[in-house]
């Protein structure tokens, strides 16, 4: 497993008006590391997810991949690097949302390929190659030329997975992946991530799941009002002396 | 008059009528998008500029326009335009539907999902792709049905290019209704436009069961 630092956050804060959602997280995460982000609802995850894939701008902080500077503060005020410095930076990671957003007019072949080939200008036989590739990892051989609609809720989150790994990120955001879907269905999506993990993907996931978490994760992120109130390994924060740790856990643990 | 002859002039007068539909959906469809850009602008300015044409088109009857389309650069301007008959009603009509695309374009734009923007964004799809490939051809789908009702009310709209004594069908059944002293001629006239909106209902029908193929 290799050491190289992917993402680093410092200090970022990110205010709604008179809200501040995010006050002051920093942490950094890893090649091969799986970190998953829990905590109450409203305590920030989903908008520090969305910071970090700069779907949202934050208002303070350092933004860094592998290196690279995507935003930083020049005094007090926190800066973007330009427009194609960010679009090279989004490269480095893809990110699955929670309602899927799959693009409904396009099959879900061309839901992968489109973006390898519009975007990373991969030749079209090299982007279905591997998007066929992926299907039948995801076992989804027998869908390529569906369109979501006709897909169920569990189907249409593993193609999601795939479109985003179709243009090969080094990391992969999760932003409450099973939260739209059943129970019955949440297996199959766990199992893929599951499946991810044990190849090593970098992830970092929001998510309610606590079992998976614990299971899956190298560190486990508490997150509360907006500050990460704990982070250790799944035994640490399973085992936590933190009070409001141990009840949220508690809760969901029934 | 024999109702050939009759049926020959409407004939003629339908081929003038079709023109004015087709060069005005050709024209007004894009610059209905341009207007609604505007109309969404991030600008003040261009959001207030779009809003008051918008309210002007839609505001003030389709037939004042004409007349002022075809007058004003005599009147306001003082120029003598040969020929300038056909192209001021066209650009009446589009400057018209526009208006009324525009609005139509807004709400089938905001009615996608932020998810779906998103989604390209963290994609790598630049503004342009977003909107051409993702976003547009789902707007289109959704707006369909209004474009259709826009599309029928635009051929009997058409008849206003009377105002204009433009050939067109509706001034050519009027004529011959007053010569010979006869309904038929507008009976007719009325038969052809039903004629002609069928097939417009029946080809957008079509259009919209191509795009049914996803929801």
């Amino acid at each position: 497993m290799g050491k190289n630092v992917l993402l680093e956050i410092n200090h970022m804060s990110k205010g709604f008006g008179e809200l501040d959602v995010i006050r002051d997280i920093s942490l950094s995460v890893r090649e091969g590391e799986v970190v998953s982000i829990i905590g109450p609802s409203g305590s920030g995850k989903s908008t520090l997810l969305r910071c970090a894939t700069m779907l949202e701008r934050m208002d303070g902080g350092e933004l860094i991949y592998l290196g690279e500077r995507a935003a930083w503060e020049e005094e007090g005020r926190c800066v973007y690097a330009g427009k194609s410095r960010r679009k090279e930076i989004r490269k480095y990671f893809g990110l699955v949302f929670q309602n899927f957003n799959l693009f409904p007019h396009y099959t879900v072949l061309k839901n992968i390929i489109d973006a390898p080939v519009c975007v990373a200008g991969l030749s079209k036989r090299d982007a279905v190659e591997r998007a066929r590739m992926l299907l039948e990892q995801l076992g989804l051989s027998d869908k390529e030329q569906a369109y979501p609609c006709q897909l169920s809720g569990g189907q249409q989150q593993r193609v999601s997975i795939a479109r985003a790994l179709a243009l090969q990120p080094r990391i992969l955001f999760f932003d409450e992946p099973t939260s739209a879907l059943d129970p019955e269905l949440t297996g199959e999506v766990l199992k893929v991530i599951r499946q991810l993990a044990k190849e090593h993907m970098t992830m970092i996931i929001v998510t309610h799941e606590m079992q998976f978490a614990r299971e899956l994760s190298d560190r486990i992120i508490f997150m509360e009002q907006g500050v990460i109130r704990a982070q250790g390994t799944p035994q640490e924060i399973f085992n936590s002396k933190d009070e409001r740790v141990r009840e949220f856990i508690g809760k969901f643990a029934g | 008059m024999s109702t050939v002859t009759m049926l020959m002039q409407l004939g003629k007068g339908m081929i003038s009528t079709a023109g004015i539909f087709f060069l005005t959906l050709l024209f007004s469809l894009p610059l209905g998008l341009i207007v609604s850009f505007g109309r969404m602008s991030g600008n003040g300015l261009v959001r207030g500029v779009s809003k008051f044409y918008i309210s002007i088109m839609r505001g003030t009857p389709l037939m004042l326009q004409l007349l002022v389309v075809y007058f004003a650069p005599y009147y306001v301007f003082g120029l003598n335009l040969r020929g300038y008959r056909f192209p001021a009603i066209i650009l009446a009509f589009c400057i018209n539907y526009a208006a009324y695309f525009a609005e139509i374009y807004r709400g089938g734009i905001e009615s996608i999902s932020v998810g779906q923007y998103e989604a390209a964004k963290v994609l790598g799809y630049n503004r342009f792709q977003t909107f051409f490939k993702i976003i547009l051809p789902q707007v289109m789908k959704r707006i369909l049905p209004s474009i259709t009702n826009e599309t029928i009310t635009l051929v009997k709209d058409t008849s206003l290019a009377f105002v204009l004594a433009h050939a067109e069908m509706f001034t050519i059944a009027k004529q011959i209704a007053a010569k010979d002293t006869s309904m038929m001629p507008l009976m007719a006239a009325g038969v052809f436009y039903y004629i002609f909106n069928f097939l417009v209902a029946f080809t957008m029908e079509r259009i919209e069961k191509s795009m049914g193929y996803y929801k």
